[in-house]
């Protein structure tokens, strides 16, 4: 950069830099969004018709709306389950000596040196029939036959949760570190008890990094592709696998579309949900 | 570097120039490309079928770009006029599709040496077959005592939750139900009767995997005992010492065709030829129908040998008796209906 000018308005931000990630999105994500909207309002696969016809067949399809459904609950239940196993280990890093704080980042960073699909076969095998769980269970003596693990909803679940779990882990120990520890003290001294401490303290303070954490793992479970169609087997059916059914198998492009823009707007409208939470919880957090 | 509106707009005219005359950055031409399956596909073509029109063609530059056969077409759909693949590879379903799509060019038969050599079924004038996919029953033999005869097996009472299918995103679920309706009384039009017996093996079935390589993993956790299964993903599955075996059920083992294909506007259309000339060579037919591989030929010069004799057939005419052809043509015509019933029918 040269020398700014000495009467540069200090309060205004240049866009020059920008502006080549502005370029960049511009040509390769608003662009194709851009195209899959003008797709998604054909009619017939060739794309010479113009109407509304997919968005009509989805909203009016119960089983695709299911489909909708069932991936929207399944974010949830994975962000419930990052959440109440996640935050734990986020407050003990705030109080163990250094050292141990090293060992908790590289446990909570580990999954994420290793590629997704290594995580989801490692669930195969410790799902499985003769898997680890399975045969524990059965030579303490607890089961006779093997559960069924894979190809489960709780198995999508459990799996998805440690694959997207340092998405929440991150944020929530970014956050909990922001909280000055005296307010504990304080809050102790003042009469509460430690649950009251932390309920009324501890996780007000803790909510942006609970909503940032949420919308990550949130946004990140539903479109998880390789873990939902290996765990989850062919017979459950969530957003992405039946967006690939449609683009590939079937060759469907302006459903495909339809699809995915539906899916998008249901995301968005999640994310929104999550970020006027965060809003708010700042007002309840300064006050 | 100051950022300013001048900058900005060369840039921008830059990249604009660039996406206009696509020519600009791909200056050289470029090195034959051949989507080839992924997996064990590419493991073999990489291993005998590219050295081998390398041999035959001065060392002429080629790449290996492995995907699905309905992402090939995708990607060439993408960019029909300069298509970045030169040669596809696709299984029936998706191999009418391409051509209903116009997106190959006829093979040049009268140039070729060895299309006249290849049996009826794979002389296809717009991209003959150098392959053939089997799939008959796979079983776990120490699981299963008694080896399986029929497809009819699959109901048995004993393999109540230990039988794997895969759903009807592969060709191998959906020729299956075809073959499953047709031993009910239906047929390529008609596979009413398939989801009928789909719906009575409901207590059996323990897994429906999202693809057939799935299937591989779910016999090797223990998870199934017996599916419909392709003898090439068999062998390899036996060959890292899973205990699978495959027969062929006396219905019949469902054969597809693997047919090669020159795509249209291809720039290297004489190395394309060329290539497929190489994969239909006798020669390359019969290293492939050895062990690892263990492909079925489509050569009829080729002398049947190994696991296939033994498992499949002798020669081509004991191969065309055993063998059933499915009318593609017609199942394409219902196929999406079908998934979309598959998806809401079977729930387990």
């Amino acid at each position: 950069m040269g020398a700014a000018p000495a009467s540069r308005d200090v309060t205004s931000y240049g866009l020059g830099l920008a502006a080549p990630l502005a370029l960049f999105f511009l040509a390769f994500f608003v662009a194709p969004l851009l195209q899959l909207l003008w797709l998604s309002l054909h009619n017939d696969t060739a794309g010479l018709h113009w109407g509304l016809g997919q968005y009509l067949h989805f909203l009016t399809d119960p089983f695709s709306l299911g489909v909708l459904g069932s991936t929207l609950l399944l974010g949830a239940e994975v962000t419930a389950v990052c959440l109440v196993l996640g935050f734990p280990i986020a407050w003990l890093y705030q109080r163990v000596a250094p050292k141990l704080q090293t060992i908790i980042i590289l446990i909570v960073l580990l999954p994420l040196l290793t590629s997704v699909v290594v995580r989801t076969f490692a669930w195969i095998v410790i799902l499985g029939r003769q898997g680890i769980i399975n045969a524990t269970l059965q030579s303490l003596g607890i089961i006779d036959t093997p559960l069924k693990l894979l190809y489960t909803q709780f198995g999508v679940v459990i799996a998805l949760a440690q694959v997207q779990m340092p998405l929440m882990t991150l944020p929530l120990i970014t956050a909990l570190g922001r909280i000055d520890p005296n307010l504990d003290d304080a809050s102790c001294s003042l009469g509460a008890g430690s649950w009251r401490t932390f309920f009324r303290v501890v996780l007000p303070l803790s909510l942006p990094g609970v909503i940032a954490g949420c919308t990550l793992t949130y946004a990140a479970a539903i479109t998880a592709f390789i873990t939902q169609s290996l765990v989850g087997g062919g017979q459950m059916l969530f957003m992405p696998m039946y967006l690939y059914q449609q683009a590939s198998t079937l060759q469907n492009w302006p459903f495909a579309a339809a699809i995915s823009i539906i899916f998008l707007l249901a995301v968005l409208a999640v994310v929104s949900v999550f970020t006027t939470l965060g809003r708010l919880s700042r007002g309840y957090g300064g006050a | 570097m100051i950022l300013n509106r001048r900058s900005l707009m060369t840039t921008a005219l830059t990249l604009g120039a660039m996406k206009a005359f696509p020519g600009l950055s791909f200056a050289q031409a470029r090195p034959l490309v051949f989507a080839t399956f992924t997996g064990s596909w590419e493991e073999a073509h990489k291993a005998v079928l590219v050295p081998a029109f390398r041999k035959a063609n001065a060392d002429a530059a080629m790449v290996l770009d492995p995907m699905l056969s309905v992402d090939q077409i995708a990607k060439v759909n993408a960019a029909k006029a300069n298509p970045p693949i030169d040669v596809m590879l696709h299984d029936p379903g998706p191999a009418l599709v391409a051509m209903g799509q116009d997106l190959v060019e006829p093979y040049p038969v009268e140039k070729s040496a060895y299309y006249k050599d290849l049996i009826a079924e794979a002389q296809e004038p717009m991209g003959p077959a150098p392959f053939f996919q089997v799939v008959g029953l796979t079983y776990n033999p120490e699981a299963v005592k008694t080896p399986p005869t029929s497809w009819a097996d699959l109901w048995k009472p004993e393999f109540k939750g230990r039988v794997g299918i895969t759903n009807l995103n592969s060709t191998l679920g959906t020729g299956w139900l075809v073959e499953i309706a047709k031993m009910r009384g239906g047929s390529e039009a008609n596979v009413d009767p398939g989801f009928k017996a789909l719906e009575e093996l409901k207590p059996n079935l323990a897994a429906v995997a999202a693809n057939p390589g799935a299937l591989a993993t779910l016999f090797q956790q223990g998870q199934i005992d017996i599916s419909p299964g392709n003898f090439n993903a068999i062998q390899i599955l036996k060959a890292r010492g899973v205990p699978v075996e495959f027969v062929a059920p006396k219905e019949g083992a469902i054969a597809f065709k693997t047919t090669i294909h020159i795509v249209k506007n291809s720039p290297n259309r004489e190395l394309a030829f060329k290539l497929i000339e190489a994969a239909l060579t006798p020669e390359v037919q019969t290293t492939l129908m050895n062990p690892p591989y263990l492909i079925v030929p489509t050569n009829s010069k080729v002398t049947m040998g190994g696991e296939i004799a033994r498992v499949l057939a002798k020669d081509t005419a004991e191969l065309k008796q055993k063998f059933v052809f499915q009318d593609w043509k017609k199942i394409n015509e219902q196929r999406s209906a079908w998934i979309e019933r598959f998806n809401r029918e079977i729930k387990i």
